[in-house]
């Protein structure tokens, strides 16, 4: 039975330097796998809207102007986002990814929680022709 | 230092206001050492004393069942039993504002007195924490307060005096740590344990009884209670510091001096686990006791080997 | 008159909201004087509907649901569902999936194994030895960022396989993070049994026999401190178990220390099987199809969760969505033994012996609805245990 068995951490406390991250003076380099906010790459999307389907929380709205030109807006939650990445896994084109780098998301107004992706002219006319596009609940189909 | 009217000491210098924030102080250089230890950064220079004027602009809720004048009463008999008890000490590495023969015993006691305000302060509200917490504060005053006393009673006695200037005149000479160190051991966890410092601190233990006696205190109350401890701490620190390691003659001395003793005491809070209220008092009431009686059975014999 | 020497006796409620608690459950402890009398649990204040939750979300959106039940178990859960809908689906996962499943698995047990040993030294009132094991937990959450994107929830998991791969870089620092986290569990052995102010503390507390481990139903770690050889992962291996197999840790005394002691061997445990699983990485693909609809059918899934024993109950009807799913984790098999084990003991004991078991409330909040005189079945201990044998060979091969 001894006293004190941390006494070796606690020595060598007094000359390591406390491992706490000054954050936001500092900030750690992110992995790339870091899933931070969504992406969307408009070319490759064809519109089957598998990512809305299987989106847990309902974040993802696609709004499709028109299937066959390939008109799509993509509104996406971000306050309903729970970062999961299923969309990425189940879009079979490839046209979602999560940044590594943009994970810093906190905002003051409820504004900009709401993204729309897509052409300017394509998200005016999204915006005008339906209501705010507003899901309570699991998109289901 | 007989020139400095009561008022003005008790009040500003070196009671009272110099005393709170020195009281703020030493609790923010405890936290940020003990943060240290822990590899991890402590609080800001001003968290201290965020926290008193936080408290202090917060209701203060009286709860049903208790004797209101006591409640509200507790905290400043507290509060001003610390302060008072800094006039006979050697605040600040000048002399004690006002000094008579016995004024140890009388420190002593007005130190006492902050721990006995918890306790009846705990037991005063109908709360099964405070109540529970009430009895484990008085259960430890009982056994680290003789302790303690004796433990500071050991210089009185080679010093030939119960006044604290002429103990302090003596010490200063010759440095009593050597001398006594059973003594100085026994004190450094008496002061511990008055204070309900890690790891004596089952009386207010946060993860069994959520705050111990002082639970249903918030705003003022809670605010003059957390400065009374800071206050009983420099004061217990600077006793230890004036008597065991040989004076504090300036303030230069008396700064390094109990900022020394202090790292001591954070190095004790970060090395030891929380003991329940059955050992802590087990493990000091014979330990304690013992070692002290032992170091003045040495004292005796050593001064009538030298006379 | 005659006045009798009348002890104060009352209740001391540890919660909902107590500061020894990291989540709310209403623990009624009578005491006279500092020792305790008798133990109360009422539970469910974390409940939040997550089984009617999942009837109403497709087969995919309930996984990640599920994950949700426990931050710090989550993968475990997803695994369980997963393994669950596999099952019905009649899907086989590929090696390497399932290899990498067991590789979060084990990490995700060193991280939850760290958290323990800090959260039962601050309710011991060790903070320093708190500090330093959430310090050293860190480097297994970034470990876990480097390979699934996430700290908490990781949600490597996908209905037929694994999202993401393990490329030699991460290998590498997988390895290194490992080392370091070895030498410091080698630390905290020594700590945790011989530091004479801890052991004060918890040799000798809360005492659980044999005998009484297996009356209770404990489970995990907690049944393992006791004796009781009990562990999914050796008795129906699930996922790569079979490839890699694992050691038991057993440890006999049953009292706090000895919890103590399993958990901190079983990271070492994990520490090997670790090792093992990335020099015998088998190579090949990460997902295989999964249908949209599941034929009707019903399973049953167990995995090892860090704490014990975790049980899902998935039925599916044919849609896709699932009829019922029902979770039973291990923290609720041991809560029993809190209330039985901490009579007897002091006040300041009790916090000490539910940290013991690893309490985890948001796990363990389901509804239970008892339907008194309408049907009653009485069923002895071994005729519900030759129920369930038959009703397992009946509808698994």
């Amino acid at each position: 039975m001894k006293i004190g068995t941390m006494l070796k951490d606690v020595s060598l406390a007094f000359i390591h330097r406390p491992v706490t991250e000054r954050y936001p003076y500092t900030r750690q380099a992110t992995p790339e796998r870091l899933r931070g906010r969504l992406q969307w790459d408009p070319e490759k999307c064809i519109g089957c809207e598998l990512c809305a389907m299987d989106c847990p929380s309902g974040a993802i709205d696609l709004m499709v102007l028109d299937k066959k030109a390939k008109r799509f807006v993509f509104c996406y939650h971000l306050d309903k986002c729970t970062f999961c990445a299923q969309c990425v896994q189940s879009c079979r084109h490839g046209c979602l990814e999560m940044s590594a780098d943009d994970w810093e998301l906190a905002s003051l107004s409820k504004e900009a929680f709401t993204l729309y992706y897509g052409e300017d002219k394509d998200v005016r006319e999204a915006l005008a022709g339906t209501a705010s596009p507003d899901g309570s609940g699991p998109s289901s189909d | 230092m007989e020139t400095i009217p009561s008022f003005f000491a008790i009040l500003i210098f070196p009671s009272g206001l110099f005393l709170l924030v020195a009281g703020l102080a030493y609790e923010w250089a405890d936290r940020k050492l003990l943060a240290q230890l822990q590899n991890r950064i402590g609080p800001r220079w001003f968290q201290p004393l965020a926290d008193v004027l936080k408290l202090m602009a917060k209701e203060e809720i009286v709860p049903d069942g208790v004797n209101v004048p006591l409640f509200i009463g507790l905290p400043i008999i507290a509060l001003a039993g610390a302060l008072t008890a800094a006039l006979y000490v050697p605040i600040a590495g000048l002399e004690p504002v006002r000094s008579f023969p016995g004024d140890l015993i009388v420190t002593l006691y007005l130190l006492s007195l902050l721990t006995l305000c918890i306790g009846l302060a705990g037991s005063n509200t109908m709360d099964r924490f405070s109540v529970v917490g009430a009895t484990r504060t008085l259960t430890q005053l009982i056994s680290y307060e003789a302790p303690f006393l004796l433990a500071m009673l050991g210089p009185a006695i080679v010093a030939g005096s119960w006044q604290i200037s002429s103990i302090t005149t003596y010490t200063s000479e010759r440095w009593l740590l050597l001398a006594q160190p059973l003594g100085f051991l026994v004190a450094i966890v008496g002061l511990m344990g008055k204070l309900e410092m890690p790891p004596f601190d089952a009386p207010e233990a946060e993860t069994e009884v959520v705050a111990g006696a002082l639970t249903e205190y918030s705003g003022r109350g809670l605010a003059l209670f957390h400065l009374g401890k800071g206050v009983e701490m420099v004061i217990g620190l600077t006793l230890i510091a004036a008597f065991y390691l040989g004076g504090v003659t300036s303030p230069l001395l008396f700064l390094l001096k109990t900022l020394a003793l202090l790292l001591l005491v954070v190095v004790f809070q970060a090395l030891f686990t929380r003991l329940r209220i059955d050992q802590t008092v087990g493990l000091w009431w014979r330990y304690g006791v013992l070692l002290v009686l032992v170091q003045w059975l040495i004292v005796i014999i050593g001064q009538r080997l030298v006379s | 008159m005659h006045q009798d020497q009348t002890v104060e006796r009352f209740t001391v409620p540890i919660g909902p909201q107590h500061p020894a608690l990291k989540e709310p459950a209403n623990f009624l402890i009578t005491v006279e004087g500092e020792i305790v009398t008798k133990a109360v649990v009422r539970l469910g204040y974390a409940h939040r509907g997550i089984e009617k939750a999942t009837e109403s979300r497709n087969w995919v959106q309930n996984l990640y649901l599920l994950e949700r039940i426990c931050g710090i178990c989550s993968h475990i859960h997803a695994t369980a569902y997963c393994h669950g809908v596999e099952r019905l689906a009649n899907v086989e996962v590929p090696p390497r999936a399932q290899a990498i499943r067991v590789l979060v698995a084990e990490l995700e047990r060193i991280h939850s194994h760290l958290l323990w040993l800090g959260v039962a030294a601050h309710e011991a009132g060790f903070d320093t030895l708190f500090m330093y094991s959430w310090r050293d937990r860190e480097t297994v959450m970034d470990l876990l960022e480097e390979l699934a994107g996430n700290r908490v929830n990781y949600s490597v998991n996908v209905l037929g396989g694994i999202k993401n791969d393990i490329d030699a870089g991460q290998t590498q620092k997988i390895l290194a993070g490992l080392d370091y986290l070895e030498q410091r569990t080698r630390h905290y052995l020594d700590v945790v049994t011989t530091d004479a102010g801890f052991l004060q503390r918890t040799r000798g507390v809360g005492v659980m026999t044999r005998n009484q481990a297996e009356v209770l139903g404990t489970v995990g770690p907690t049944a393992r401190a006791s004796g009781v050889a009990r562990d999914i992962r050796v008795e129906a291996p699930y996922a790569a178990y079979d490839s890699y197999p694992v050691k038991l840790t057993l440890e006999a005394e049953g009292d706090l220390e000895a919890r103590f002691v399993v958990r901190i061997k079983e990271l070492f445990e994990c520490y090997r099987l670790i090792h093992e699983v990335l020099d015998n990485l088998p190579s090949g693909d990460l997902t295989t199809r999964m249908p949209r609809r599941i034929k009707a059918a019903e399973t049953v899934s167990r995995v090892e969760a860090p704490r014990g024993e975790l049980f899902y109950f998935i039925k599916s009807n044919g849609s896709d969505m699932p009829e019922r799913v029902r979770v039973r984790t291990p923290t609720i098999c041991n809560m029993t033994s809190v209330v039985k084990l901490a009579v007897g003991h002091q006040l300041a004991d009790v916090p000490m012996i539910l940290a013991g078991i690893d309490p985890c409330f948001s796990c363990n909040d389901r509804m239970v609805i008892v339907d008194r005189g309408i049907r009653q079945q009485c069923m002895s201990w071994d005729a519900l245990r030759r129920y369930g044998i038959a009703y397992y060979h009946g509808n698994h091969s």
